[in-house]
Formats: structure tokens, sequence, C-alpha cells
């Protein structure tokens, strides 16, 4: 009864957490538009309903969109959930999306396969990478007691002029205008799943099956029981006789993995070349992802669908109403904002917590009662 | 207007706290401090004292009742709202910038200001000397915090609250970090202060402070007052028996002890705290198998630093301990419970549990990688069921199921939860640090009893209570641990007293060393 109400409790917040954060969202769209009513209608349901004249009907394409766009978010949503459980903010997701993409294209050019296995070994490439270089701040942190966030924020920008370089100097396509790298092989490219040149690719399922693979690894393994102890409660894990160091580091490798594993299937699944010239934005989606889903791996293909179908309803708005396709990042920030105060609604909380405590003492003074006659 | 010595400057009515974990700290405290009296609020470490404390200097706020400063209602929403109706707060860890000046500190928040922007150095060494002479409190404006002695740290503090314009002052344990000449230098300062007619509220739980300086006393026990006193009309024995509370009468039934192989060697154990005191001072003692030895002693004896070196959590400056032969002080958490040590740690919701998982999840943090929980990669989900099921039903823990979260339950079904994944691993040494502090009698019962049985059975328990009545009534033998040192050694509990025991407890008498040496069962 009194978990049930607490766990309502937390359903109402992330609800209200949304709802406020789409009012937020609202405000501005009424403050920048001449036309508020159409901005809306294109934001809240224009991703998956086209309405010509007075016909609606469902797009497929758009749904289409919307799952593709959830490829890498995914990954990068499941790592930052993974470091996050182990209490580790670690925000070098972005910048291993951004090399493992870059690696496994390489791979997909320089090597070749004939099977399918090809695109495999350039995810697998990608994987590896990732979890090397998230050994960096992982390190750090457990050898030298440097904090994980500082570390991994100024890593995103160390992955990403690297792979600038490398792509500028030895592996640019000298003959195209834009710098660019030569398309990959056909074996490499990871094809779609639904016709009609939709970007939904095998990655997709991919993406769901680690979604379970994490699910899994989190809550029914030793490592992950170990993972998330250490992130409730470090000094009792240590106590308890668990490894903390290393867990610590096993945790951002994984995360690394999972950020690299994401580059790589969204380079071979999107593009034909590797044409990223800045940080793609998936790990900082991945973190918004995270704190949506509460560090639950089941959570966020939901998660990731909240963020993808918000992102096309303001392509949409931006594109076929006067409001700029910065209104995501204000709604997602608002999001962000209500989800991560520990303090919002806690008033409300705080009365759940009196009105049991009282329930219980008076329970316990009636025990007291009945036990001293 | 004319002003009585016996005006209530504080009036707390009532108050009851609820923390957001659901533990009620208070529970409709009245609590009130005359103007210019020095009062003690007593308590053991949890009855309740630093909660009332917080909410008078406005850290946190009451669920229920009022707080009333010189006649009139006040609701203390900060500090800030708290320093404005006069009261001041000096912490027990010290909230000073250690890279500042004395000086600076003080003004820290006031600064005076020079045309209207810059600091006034000058101006704030001369405010701080005036106050300082004022009160009779010396400190050397210009010296770095850092540089100071801890002595100084604190009147830096006390400052710091006087020239804000507090006249109720909240001392939380300022005693905890001082040497005996410190002590002494406090305690003067003190009275000069009440001359003054300033009020001072003295957090601690030491009885001959209490006795040397305050007027009158309050007296917390489990989140309830158990009533005001004047110091000089209540004897030591009646505070120490409203403090702890002796009202629960035990009835430990245990045969005799029939110990055997010495399974904990402890030799020569120093350890000197981070302000420079000596916290343990040559401790030498042996657990042998099948018995309890307890240690009693009032708290800040040495006993928590004593289980932290036993459990790696510090290390020692000098000595040796042993399981088995087996070197401890060296030795990971991991390796010592490899060695089959358990812990029933003192700070359970630091140590004991991870609050917000589940009770199952509590119950395996010390076996979950054992083969039998583990097929392959995955976890043995059925016999980890079959395992929480059955500790909790053997140890009775009151819960709607096995993944209910941990923070839900109350006390003492928490303390049930620690104990029953410590007492089950099958442990040839038990160390039980204040196992039953804080929890409802019937668990109180249980965890005792539990105790009793597993040393029956060949377990070697170290049991450290500073509750007497557990310490005397559970352990075959007992020693008295005082300023870090063993002061008596008892082979036989069953022709205790309490007065002896309090004698050596305060430090009134001490044991010969060969009396005490008795402890070490070397053959």
């Amino acid at each position: 009864m009194k978990d049930r109400r607490m766990f309502g409790f937390e359903l109402v917040r992330g609800a209200a957490a949304i709802l406020l954060a789409l009012g937020v969202g609202t405000i501005f769209i009424f403050l920048s538009s001449d036309e508020p009513l159409t901005a809306l209608r294109y934001l809240l349901i224009g991703p998956l309903i086209s309405i010509k004249g007075s016909v609606a009907s469902f797009n497929t394409q758009g749904l289409y969109t919307i799952l593709a766009a959830m490829i890498p978010t995914i990954f990068t949503g499941l790592a930052v959930c993974v470091m996050f459980s182990s209490n580790q903010f670690n925000l070098a997701g972005e910048g291993i999306v951004m090399a493992g993409g870059f690696v496994a294209a390489l791979a997909g050019i320089y090597i070749h396969m004939n099977t399918g296995w090809h695109a495999v070994i350039c995810v697998l490439i990608a994987a590896v990478l990732g979890g090397i270089i998230m050994l960096v701040p992982a390190l750090l942190k457990v050898k030298l007691g440097a904090s994980e966030m500082v570390t991994s924020l100024m890593l995103n920008y160390v992955c990403m002029y690297v792979v600038l370089h490398f792509l500028n100097y030895n592996f640019a396509d000298r003959s195209k205008g834009s710098t660019q790298t030569y398309p990959f092989d056909p074996t490499a490219q990871i094809g779609s799943m639904v016709p009609g040149g939709s970007k939904l690719t095998w990655g997709f399922v991919i993406a769901l099956v680690f979604v379970v693979i994490i699910a899994l690894l989190m809550y029914r393994t030793r490592w992950g029981y170990a993972i998330r102890m250490i992130g409730i409660n470090q000094a009792f894990s240590k106590y308890s006789g668990m490894k903390v160091g290393g867990t610590i580091v096993l945790s951002q490798v994984i995360g690394g993995v999972l950020s690299g594993i994401g580059g790589g299937i969204e380079v071979l699944g999107r593009y034909t070349t590797f044409l990223w010239k800045e940080l793609p934005g998936y790990g900082w989606t991945g973190v918004t992802i995270a704190i949506l889903a509460k560090n639950n791996p089941l959570l966020v293909p939901l998660a990731a669908f909240f963020i993808a179908y918000l992102d096309k309803g303001c392509q949409l708005m931006a594109t076929y109403c006067d409001v700029p396709s910065e209104m995501i990042d204000i709604i997602q920030a608002a999001i962000f904002l209500f989800f991560a105060a520990e303090q919002f609604l806690s008033g409300y909380r705080q009365k759940i917590v009196v009105k049991n405590t009282r329930a219980d003492l008076a329970k316990a003074a009636q025990a007291a009662e009945g036990g001293a006659e | 207007m004319e002003q009585h010595q016996n005006d209530l400057v504080v009036e707390m009515r009532g108050i009851t706290k609820v923390y957001p974990n659901g533990i009620a700290a208070n529970q409709g405290v009245d609590f009130s401090v005359r103007r210019g009296e020095i009062h003690a609020l007593m308590g053991e470490n949890g009855a309740g004292k630093s909660t009332l404390m917080k909410m008078l200097f406005g850290l946190e706020q009451p669920t229920e009742g009022e707080i009333i400063i010189k006649g009139e209602k006040v609701s203390l929403s900060s500090p800030t709202a708290a320093i404005a109706h006069g009261i001041g707060m000096v912490h027990q860890h010290f909230m000073l910038v250690p890279s500042l000046t004395v000086a600076e500190n003080i003004v820290l928040g006031m600064v005076p200001k020079k045309s209207g922007m810059f600091i006034d150095f000058k101006k704030a060494i001369e405010l701080t000397k005036e106050f300082a002479e004022r009160f009779n409190l010396a400190v050397n404006p210009i010296a770095k915090v850092a540089d100071i002695p801890v002595g100084m740290k604190q009147k830096v503090e006390i400052l710091k609250a006087l020239i804000r314009g507090a006249k109720i002052l909240i001392l939380d344990e300022p005693t905890a970090v001082l040497t005996t000449q410190e002590t002494a230098e406090l305690f003067r300062e003190l009275v000069h202060l009440k001359e003054q007619d300033y009020t001072i509220i003295f957090i601690s739980h030491k009885l001959n402070e209490i006795k040397q300086i305050t007027d009158r006393l309050t007296i917390m026990r489990g989140g309830k007052s158990m009533g005001v006193y004047e110091t000089a009309s209540i004897t030591e024995q009646e505070i120490s028996r409203l403090m702890v509370g002796r009202d629960v009468i035990l009835d430990v039934q245990k045969n005799q002890a029939v110990p055997t192989d010495v399974v904990l060697r402890v030799r020569n154990l120093e350890y000197t705290n981070e302000w420079n005191k000596k916290m343990l001072d040559g401790v030498s003692f042996d657990v042998r198998k099948g018995e309890i030895l307890g240690i009693a002693g009032v708290e800040g004896n040495g006993q928590r630093e004593l289980v932290d070196m036993l459990f790696d959590l510090k290390e020692p400056d000098a000595g040796t301990a042993s399981v088995n032969g087996t070197d401890l002080i060296n030795a990971s958490q991991a390796k010592i419970r490899g060695l089959g040590v358990s812990l029933v740690p003192e700070d359970r919701m630091t140590y004991g549990i991870a609050d917000s998982a589940t009770i199952e999840e509590n119950l395996i943090s010390d076996r979950f990688e054992e083969k039998r929980f583990n097929n392959g990669p995955l976890f043995n989900m059925k016999a980890i069921r079959r395992e929480s099921d059955k500790l909790i039903q053997d140890y009775t823990v009151l819960c709607k199921s096995r993944s209910q979260k941990v923070k839900m339950l109350s006390g003492g079904n928490i303390q049930k939860v620690v104990v029953a994944r410590e007492f089950s691993s099958d442990p040839a040494l038990i160390i039980a640090d204040q196992p039953t502090r804080g929890i409802d009698v019937g668990a109180t019962e249980f965890i005792r009893k539990k105790l009793v049985d597993l040393s029956r059975a060949g377990t070697a328990v170290l049991l450290v209570s500073a509750d007497l009545n557990e310490v005397m009534e559970l352990s075959d033998s007992l020693i008295v641990l005082y300023g870090g040192k063993i002061a008596a050694y008892f082979e036989d509990t069953s022709q205790l007293d309490d007065e002896m025991m309090g004698e050596y407890m305060l430090g009134l008498k001490r044991q010969s060393d060969e009396e005490i040496g008795r402890v070490c069962h070397e053959r």
C-alpha cells in the first residue's frame, strides 16, 4: 500500500514534469508565432498524422523517420543508464559516437569482406574503440580521483578534433566538394527494414535487442547488481566486500562500448560516407533519455521515442510555421529541469511520507500496548 | 521594563519532525531555555537532539509544532532568519574557510567596505579584536584559519555568531574535538558569556562536563523529551538512567560460555585522529571462540576507532590485529569478509544498507558472487529468492515482500535486514557495534537472542555498546574503554553492578595493568 503510493507519486511526478515542460514550450510558441495553433498542431500530432484539407491520415513514413531517429539515441541512452547507475556522471558518449562512427566507416572502406559479416566487424571495431576511450576518464577517476564529469566532457572535444584531423589530412575524398571519406563498401552498409528508401534500418532491431541485453545485465547479473549497489551507496558496497574501483571502470567501459556501437550503426545505416564535421548530439540526447527513463533500460525506448517525436514535431513546426527549430532545445531543457529537480513536488511527497510514518507509529504504539498487557 | 531571571528566551512546543526517509526524529518535543542560563541538551546519538537544534537554527523546518523566541511566535525558514532572531550555532565540524584569515572568516557575508566597493581589511581586523577582547576570546585576527589550532577555530566560530548579534548560542558537542586544557578554557569563556547575559545551549553526552558547567538540562531519548531538570538536583546516575533507558527488562537466557581458541587477537593498537587527539592508546585484547566479549564505555572513548581499524575503514598508527592468525590491518574488506568476519555497523544507514535497493538486494550484498547464486553469467534468481525469503522468515523481518525498498522499513526491521545478512554467513567472528541502538524492543530482544545463540554455537563475538544494560547482560566478559585505553577487564560479568562500571567508564578508577592484561589469553 505504502510502496504503491510512492510509486504512484513517481508516475504523477514524471507526467507533471512532461506536461509542465510542454506548457513552457507552448508559452514560447505563443510568444514567437503568428499562427500558434497551427504550430502547436504540427508539434503535437504532426509527426504521425498528416492533415490535407480536412482529411487526416496516418503518416507511415513519419513513423519510420521517428523510429530511425531512435536508433543511435537508444544506444547512448542505454550507455548513460549504465554509467549513471553506478553514480558516474560520464558524458563522453557524445565524442565516442563520433569516433565510433568514424572507425566503423574506415573499416567499411578499407576492409573488404563479402558477406553480411562486414557490417558486424565494422560495428565491433567501433565498440572496442568506445570501450578503450572510456578507460581514460574511468581510470583517471579510480586511480587519481579526477572527476569523471570534467574529464569525460573534455574528452568529447579530444575525440572530435582527432577524428577531424584524420578526416581532413588522411582519409578525405578530394574529389568531393565537402570534406567526407570515400564511400564504404555496400557489404558494410546496414540495410533498410522497410521499403521506400526509409532510414529505418535493421539497426533498430539490434537496438531493441540491446535494450533486453542491458536490462538483463543490470537486473539479472552480478556485474549489474554491483554497478547498481555502488551507485546507491558506495560505502555500503565497499563494506560488503565488492570491488568498487573495478566495477566503476566496468560500468564506464560498458557505456563506451554501447556509445561506440550506436555511432557505428548510425553511420553505416544512415549514410554512405562519413561526413560528420561536428559532434552529432546523440550523446547529449542520451543523457536526457536516461534521466527520463530513470536509469531503467526497459524504459529507454519509450523515452527515446518521446524525444524523437518531439524532435520531429519541432522540425515540422520550423518548416511549415514561423517557429524556430531551437524550440526543441527549450522544451528539452525544461523537461530536464523538472525531472532533475529532486525537490519538484517534494512538499506533496513529504505529505505522503508523514502520513505513512504516522500510521506506522500508531501501529507500533498499539502493538506495544497490546504486548504490555 | 523589568527582566526576570527565568524569562524564557526560547520555547519549542510540540515539535515533531519527520524526515523525507520517514524517520520521525522528534515526536512532540517540548523544549525551553531561560535567559542567561547554560542549558544542556543530552541524549544518545540518534535521540533527536541535533534535529531539534537544526530546527531552532532554521536548517530544518518542523513538521508540526511551534517555536517561540522571546515571547514571539516565529517561523525560522533559514539560518539567516534564525540569526536575525539572535540565534547562533557552532557546529561540531567547523564551517570555516581554511585559506582565509581569522578576521576574514569572521566578517564573511557582512564585509566592511571602503568607498563602497573595496573590502576594508583594517576594519575587519579591528572589529575582530574588539569582539575578541569584549568576550575574552583570544584569537589572532591575521592568522590563516588553516594554521590555527582546533581550540582557536572554535573561538572563531563563537565570535562569528556573536558578531552577528547572537544572544542565544547553540554549541553542538563543543568538547568532542578539544583537549582537556582547551575544554577548561572553553568553559571559562562560556561562564564569562553567561555572566554577560548570553544564553547557551550545550549539546553533549559527557556527564562530568554537564555537571560542571550547566544550570539545567533536558534529556532526550528516542525522539522524545525525557524531561527538564535542575543540574544541581539530579545525580549522574539518574541522568544516565534517563539517557540510555534502563526500563527495558532484559531476559536473555544464556548458559555458561565455554571459550576455546583465540579468534581475534588485537595487540597495542594506536590511533591519533585528524585533530591530533589520541583516540586509541595501546589497546590489546583477545576474543575467543564461543564467548561474547563486551566493550563498554561512554561514547567517544575509542570504540568507533577500534571497530574502524578492524574493518579496514581506518589505518592504525601502530599495532596488529589478526583473525585466526591472519592479519586484518592490511586486508581489504573483501578479504576480511573472506576470513569469516561479519560486522553489524554502528552507522547502519551508511554502511549497513543501500536504502533505495530492495530487501532482497540488501540481503545478498556479501554473497552475490557465490556459485550457488549464479548460473553462468546470469543470476540464479530462484536461489536468490529462496535465500532472501528464508532470511526474511528466520529473522522475522516485517515487510510486504522481498522486493520492498529497505528505506520503507522501520528502524528495527532495517537492522534485522543487516543482522540477517551478517549473522547468516557462517562467521568466525561477529563484530556487533551498537547492534540495537534506536530500534524497538521486539527487534532488540530478537537480535540479542540471536547473538547469544551464535556465540554458544561457536562464533566469537565482539560486542561494542554504549547501552550499559546490553553490554552487561549479553557479554560473558567485558572490557571498559576510557580515553582510548582499557580501564578495566572483568572476566565474569555476572557479579558486576552499574555503579562500579560507572566509575571505570567515567575515568574515576582504573585497574592495574596486570588485571587488564588478563584479557590477552596467551599460552
